[in-house]
């Protein structure tokens, strides 16, 4: 089929792994996302912060720098736990902001121009569609969010003396972990209303507002019947249930927790729960054909 | 031995609670097979079991032998799928989306690159393919879902309505395109069409379905051969001396008025032979025709035809 000759040759060269398929629609996502400016800007945005936790970290272990500000109070430059949970607590707010937008980019095109068969018709399954688009998602929101963190972390802790990495070391598990649910919830869930919806910019809205009409229905439910159990419902709330248990925190920094009412056992129940939701939603949009019933 | 292309097994297909595809049983050998039937006939929901995107509620379906359900990747790791439909990503430039498609079937990227390049301009969009596939045409978008379906250079090559919305310029350069293909390598071809007339330049078996049923199956290389006796002649000058001789030299004649006369020769005898007597007999041969019609008349018999057992009609 060469272009001079026009005419068709079967291909007879090399093929690329099967497992290693998905990572072409990874590549191709990033190559268009990184085309939009407003997503360039989103994602500088979202790592601004980090620039500034780095310097707090840089005078909060640099002496001269502390004089040369004239800062009198040491204690006034801190880096704990409490610290790193404001690290968190910024970064999956960002992480949450660029999911909104970059979620609904990925996958609604796709489905609106009807390409979804054209994938399916390949030795390629609806798995390795959801994980090609679920690892843009996975690459961006850990850069923004695990990542960082673990890069001040190593920071403070080349910065730190007297053993500083040793008795924090056990934070690394909660910044992973925490940020793994979290990303892996927020992923999800877009693709999957981005799968339901199609139209990018409702995809948007409705991946926005699907964490806070929840919300409110759960107080809506806790005011009606008396209970707390509503708060299921509060995913954000859940996550920092679950970055509170997994930072020992309890000086209110994160909200006050009714420690006995809800279980953190049931916050991370919610958020797997709405996970599978989600992955069955997936399930049912992402076909070649619809099957119209009746 | 070889592989059927496509073989149905008792092929049931229920989608919402309807029965789609009811209990197809058949063999398909030739390389070029049509698939044939009016609106709502079934044949994309074969062609979509086929692909796996279908499961079979009750038989099977085996393309080149392998099954449509347990080998379904392999199955599709052989084919070039051209869906009826609208499918593309608007905002990719064509290169770009065939390139794509073409690394998702397995391809690296710099081959891919090459393929892509090079099937855009077989099909003949070379000029269009830095632009972005949702400002195509209609007919521009087949030719992009034509080229995107063979770019990586499948064995089996699935065309669901492959001229629709084409002028007959770009129809006749696509059917060209599909024959050249056809003719050029092993590959096998699924061709789905209203058209009678694409099925017929394109296919060497047909598959007629109706109401989820196989009305016929039609092998068209030995219905060509059969045409290929029966003449349709305008003559002027000696009927009945040139027809007597045709007789006997084993012909069956048939004459109409104004010097028409309808010819069926036995293999033993040439057109040439016809021309002779002609010309002994002094008869001027004004028009001479091969019965031509006659997918539209195996067609018409099988839409007309009613009742049905074991998936056919």
């Amino acid at each position: 089929m060469a272009v001079y000759k026009r005419r068709y040759n079967p291909y007879t060269g090399s093929l690329t792994p099967e497992w290693s398929r998905f990572f072409v629609l990874t590549r191709y996502a990033f190559a268009d996302l990184f085309k939009a400016r407003f997503f360039v800007v989103l994602l500088v945005l979202s790592l601004v912060p980090i620039l500034f936790f780095a310097s707090y970290i840089f005078i909060a272990n640099n002496k001269t720098a502390q004089l040369l500000m004239q800062l009198r109070s040491a204690g006034l430059f801190s880096v704990e736990t409490q610290y790193f949970i404001v690290i968190m607590m910024v970064q999956t707010k960002a992480a949450f902001l660029l999911n909104c937008w970059v979620g609904p980019v990925l996958i609604a095109g796709d489905l609106t121009n009807g390409a979804v068969p054209l994938f399916l018709s390949r030795p390629f399954t609806r798995a390795d569609y959801v994980l090609g688009k679920l690892a843009v998602l996975g690459l961006l929101l850990s850069a923004v969010t695990w990542v960082p963190c673990l890069l001040l972390f190593s920071l403070q802790a080349g910065l730190a003396t007297d053993g500083w990495i040793w008795s924090h070391l056990w934070m690394v598990v909660p910044i992973v972990l925490c940020s793994a649910i979290w990303i892996l919830m927020l992923s999800l869930i877009s693709l999957a209303v981005s799968a339901w919806v199609k139209l990018r910019i409702v995809a948007t809205g409705v991946i926005f507002i699907s964490f806070f009409i929840p919300a409110g229905l759960g107080e809506m439910f806790n005011a009606i019947m008396s209970t707390r159990w509503g708060i299921l419902l509060n995913f954000s709330y859940m996550f920092r249930l679950i970055l509170a248990k997994g930072f020992r925190e309890r000086s209110g920094l994160l909200g006050s927790f009714g420690w006995d009412e809800i279980p953190v056992a049931a916050a991370w129940a919610v958020l797997i729960l709405v996970c599978l939701l989600s992955l069955v939603i997936l399930n049912a949009r992402l076909r070649a054909r619809e099957t119209v019933r009746g | 031995m070889m592989n059927p292309t496509i073989e149905l097994t008792g092929l049931e297909v229920q989608l919402g609670g309807r029965t789609i595809l009811r209990g197809l049983t058949g063999v398909l050998n030739s390389r070029a097979i049509g698939l044939l039937g009016p609106n709502g006939a079934g044949k994309s929901t074969l062609i979509n079991t086929l692909l796996g995107f279908h499961s079979p509620s009750k038989g099977n379906a085996r393309v080149l032998g392998l099954d449509s359900l347990t080998n379904g990747k392999a199955l599709r790791s052989l084919v070039g799928y051209m869906p009826e439909n609208d499918a593309f990503i608007s905002k990719m430039s064509g290169v770009r989306f065939v390139r794509y498609m073409a690394e998702i079937s397995g391809l690296p990227p710099a081959q891919a690159m090459e393929r892509a390049h090079e099937a855009f301009v077989y099909v003949g969009l070379g000029e269009a393919r830095y632009r972005p596939v949702g400002t195509y045409s209609l007919g521009m978008k087949q030719l992009a879902k034509f080229a995107q379906a063979i770019a990586h250079g499948p064995k089996v090559l699935i065309l669901d309505e492959p001229t629709n919305g084409m002028d007959p310029p770009a129809r006749k350069r696509l059917i060209e395109l599909i024959r050249e293909i056809r003719e050029a390598s092993d590959i096998c071809l699924l061709l789905s069409s209203h058209l009678l007339r694409d099925v017929e330049e394109t296919c060497d078996e047909v598959l007629i379905l109706r109401n989820g049923q196989i009305a016929s199956i039609c092998n068209l290389v030995e219905e060509r051969r059969a045409n290929r006796k029966f003449l349709e002649l305008e003559t002027i000058g000696a009927e009945a001396t040139f027809t007597s001789t045709l007789e006997g030299l084993g012909c069956e004649c048939a004459v109409f008025t104004n010097g028409r006369i309808k010819v069926v020769m036995p293999d033993s005898v040439e057109i040439r032979e016809v021309f002779r007597v002609a010309a002994d007999k002094g008869v001027q041969i004004r028009r001479m025709n091969h019965r031509r019609d006659s997918l539209e008349d195996i067609f018409l018999n099988a839409m007309e035809q009613t009742g049905a057992a074991d998936g056919r009609i």
